[in-house]
């Protein structure tokens, strides 16, 4: 609750100018707070004469400080480790080091062989101090049941007080399972992480509205501190295989002893990667992508051809997704993916809010439109005014050249 | 069968900015929307229903009484029953404790066979909700369903988007689904929709009526807090090329690939 107290409210209006949700009206010198109110505080810090308060009595949860280490969530599918793993190792470790813990790496799979072992000695000479591997025949596939009951238990039994995951399909699957579960508040999205300088709570900033707001979010009474990362926002370290470590193999059946602990209602009958029009723009360095600009299907053709000589992938506006010119996994936008690539180049894109929301934290823009005043060119890092069909066939031409 | 669909009111985002000065929110005229996601989530629910010729949905909100619109929309696309979860007391509410909102609120419904969620929510932006729901009603979940392949009354199967592909999996009902915009396309009210969207009576539930714990809702109830709120960092100025047009394109191929490559050109 917002609570007001008259006897010192001074009737400034601050409070209704700072709200950032407009959620503060001044009705006879007093402010009304409205519906809108998300309790965010900013009012409270703004009110010079203290008359604001935000009243939580929030329950503690046992004791925090039973809670240490920095765990990391490193997602092996379909026998490959995703990249965002080793960036959330590298962020981790710069993490556990501030707060001097110990950083974890979670891994799962079907059994401990080779192929896991070499991926465990791979997340240690990344950062890792223990990897803990969990293993089971049920795990070779993502079900999200079952991922979810498998984490909790590991959680409970090491108690670590930051988790990390990536914001990826699968991530963003399970993870909020697992928050809930563990009555443990989960920030999706991040894009940085940091610690509070008073108490080392950990400070988790990530876009909303369609990346129109930043917010940064702590969850200060309750442990684990959970965040999803976006892909490609941390840095990975260089590999070092000097550094020491240790692998602990788990089988699932003893994490979950239940009877029924490695059952799931989930069966998965097919699991198809790489299906026509099936990409992961995410993991992409280059991207180049179109819009209605490219007049028809065809335009992709130059634009995977661009992309080829980038070592890139293409990707596309709602509008030529919808057109179904190409298929929904290219798309780049609030409704489709995020992407932070090196490169995106823009061709014959308008520039919409909604299309910009997903791909404005890319490191260089390159915008190519027609028409001089198309508002992409206001986030570009360069931009060409020209027709596509003159344009592009020149800059392929010159790639190539250089190649 | 019966369906719950859960939809939220949203701000249209394209209108919601932060002043970088004031760091307040403009909200000069924006108007509140169905969550997008939620649309196809309901149209999946409606076709549900006449594929399998019978059974009932009900669109489900938490929200503030301007919601109640947004629900008439719903009955115009197909919903039977509208239900709205009003209480100031959920003011502050993060994922968790709207996650344990809404599931109090489907247990004081009678609980459902099928709950259907959008992705997730365009202001928000979490898809926190779908999954916690399911974690807490103890039922099997999917997320980014692109297409229910086959239905009956004991259990679905349906195509999972991933990121490099999809699988396809059989789940037991009851279950929840979050849904991806390409599963369908919505239809449009009909005349007759529109009619029934005036007339129909809108359930309401508050904190008391789900026997919701007053420290598991709203702020109280919520482990994350919002710390502070700004605007994004604007991007850097472009950088102009100059000369002819074919003389940009080679100063841009040399950047292109130097960037690509990590390493400069000759
Ligand atoms: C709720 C909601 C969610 C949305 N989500 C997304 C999303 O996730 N992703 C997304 O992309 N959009 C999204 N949109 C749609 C968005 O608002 C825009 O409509 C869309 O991005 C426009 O696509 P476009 O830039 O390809 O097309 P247009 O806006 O039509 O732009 C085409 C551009 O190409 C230029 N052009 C035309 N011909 C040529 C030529 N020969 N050479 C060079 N340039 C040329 C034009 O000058 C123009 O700037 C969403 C909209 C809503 C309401
Ligand atoms: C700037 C900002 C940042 C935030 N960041 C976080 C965060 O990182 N973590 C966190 O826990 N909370 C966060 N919150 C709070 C969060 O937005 C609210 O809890 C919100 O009620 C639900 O989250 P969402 O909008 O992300 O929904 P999502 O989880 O994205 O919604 C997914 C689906 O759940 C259903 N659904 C969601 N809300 C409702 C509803 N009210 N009624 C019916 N169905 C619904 C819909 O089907 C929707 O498509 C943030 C709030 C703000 C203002
Ligand atoms: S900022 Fe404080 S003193 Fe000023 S009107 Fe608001 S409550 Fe009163
Ligand atoms: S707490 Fe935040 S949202 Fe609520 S009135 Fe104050 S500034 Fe506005």
């Amino acid at each position: 609750m917002l609570i007001l107290d008259k006897d010192l409210c001074i009737s400034c209006g601050v409070c209704e100018e700072s709200c950032p949700f407009g959620a503060v009206t001044m009705q006879d010198g007093y402010p009304v707070i409205g519906d809108t109110c998300t309790l965010c505080g900013t009012c409270v810090e703004n009110c010079s004469a203290g008359a604001l308060s935000l009243s939580v009595e929030k329950a503690e949860q046992g004791d925090l400080a039973e809670w240490s280490g920095v765990a990391v969530y490193c997602e092996y599918y379909r026998g490959e480790l995703n990249p965002v793993s080793l960036e959330l190792l590298g962020e981790g470790r710069r993490l556990a080091d501030m707060r001097g813990v110990e950083l974890n790496a979670l891994l799962f799979g079907s059994r401990f062989s080779g192929e896991l072992d070499e991926v465990a000695e791979k997340l240690i000479a990344h950062g890792a101090d223990r990897v803990y591997v969990v293993v089971a025949d049920a795990l070779s596939t993502f079900r999200e049941d079952l991922y979810c009951r498998v984490t909790v238990a590991l959680l409970r039994r090491y108690k670590p007080e930051i988790v990390l995951a990536g914001a990826t399909a699968i991530g963003r699957a399970f993870i909020p399972a697992v928050a809930v579960t563990m009555h443990a508040g989960l920030t999706a999205d991040c894009t940085s992480l940091d610690l509070r300088e008073s108490d080392g709570a950990l400070l988790q900033t990530r876009p909303a509205f369609g990346g129109n707001i930043m917010a940064t979010i702590v969850c200060e009474n309750t442990r684990p501190q959970m965040s999803t990362v976006r892909p490609r926002v941390m840095k990975a370290l260089d590999r070092d295989d000097t550094r020491a470590g240790e692998v602990i193999v788990l089988e699932a059946g003893e994490l979950l002893p239940e009877e029924d602990g490695l059952d799931s209602r989930v069966e998965v009958l097919e699991s198809v990667a790489g299906a026509s029009g099936a990409v992961n723009i995410q993991e992409a360095d280059v991207l180049v992508a179109g819009g209605r600009g490219l007049e028809n299907a065809e335009g992709f053709e130059l634009l995977a051809e661009l992309a080829k000589l980038l070592d890139g992938k293409i990707s596309a506006s709602r509008a030529v997704v919808d057109a179904g010119w190409i298929p929904y996994p290219h798309q780049v936008g609030q409704t489709g993916k995020t992407v932070a690539p090196k490169i995106y180049i823009a061709c014959g894109i308008s520039g919409a809010v909604q299309h910009v929301a997903g791909m404005q934290s890319a490191e260089t823009i390159i915008a190519i439109n027609r028409d001089e005043n198309a508002s992409i060119f206001n986030i570009a890092d360069y931009g060409i005014v020209g027709n596509l069909s003159e344009v592009l066939p020149m800059l392929i031409a010159r790639v190539k050249e250089l190649s | 069968m019966k369906i719950i669909v859960c939809i939220k009111q949203v701000p249209d985002v394209t209108e919601v900015h932060l002043d970088p000065e004031t760091n307040t929110m403009t909200r000069e005229g924006v108007s509140a929307i169905m969550n997008p996601y939620d649309q196809h989530a309901l149209e999946e629910a409606v076709r549900l229903r006449e594929k399998l010729g019978g059974g009932e949905v009900t669109a489900l909100t938490m929200g503030p009484p301007q919601a109640e619109g947004m629900l008439r929309d719903a009955v115009a696309l197909g919903a039977d029953r509208v239900v709205l979860v009003s209480d100031r007391a959920f003011a502050g509410s993060d994922t968790w404790a709207t996650s344990y909102t809404l599931e109090h609120a489907i247990n004081a419904l009678g609980g459902a066979d099928l709950i259907l969620c959008g992705k997730q929510a365009i202001d928000g932006d979490t898809a926190q909700v779908g999954p916690g729901m399911a974690a807490r009603l103890g039922i099997p979940f999917v997320t980014c369903v692109q297409k229910v392949r086959e239905v009956d009354e004991s259990r679905l199967v349906v195509e999972r988007m991933m990121d490099d592909g999809y699988d396809v999996l059989a789940v037991k009902l009851p279950a929840l689904l979050t849904v991806v915009k390409n599963i369908n396309e919505p239809r449009v009210p009909s005349l007759k929709g529109k009619m029934k969207a005036k007339k129909v009576e809108i359930e309401r539930l508050n904190a008391e009526t789900i026997a919701a714990k007053a420290d598991c809702i709203g702020l109280p109830g919520s482990p994350t807090q919002v710390a502070k709120v700004f605007a994004p960092e604007a991007r850097g100025k472009r950088i102009e090329l100059q000369g002819t047009l074919e003389e940009q394109l080679a100063q841009l191929a040399v950047k292109l690939v130097e960037l690509a490559r990590g390493q400069e050109v000759r």
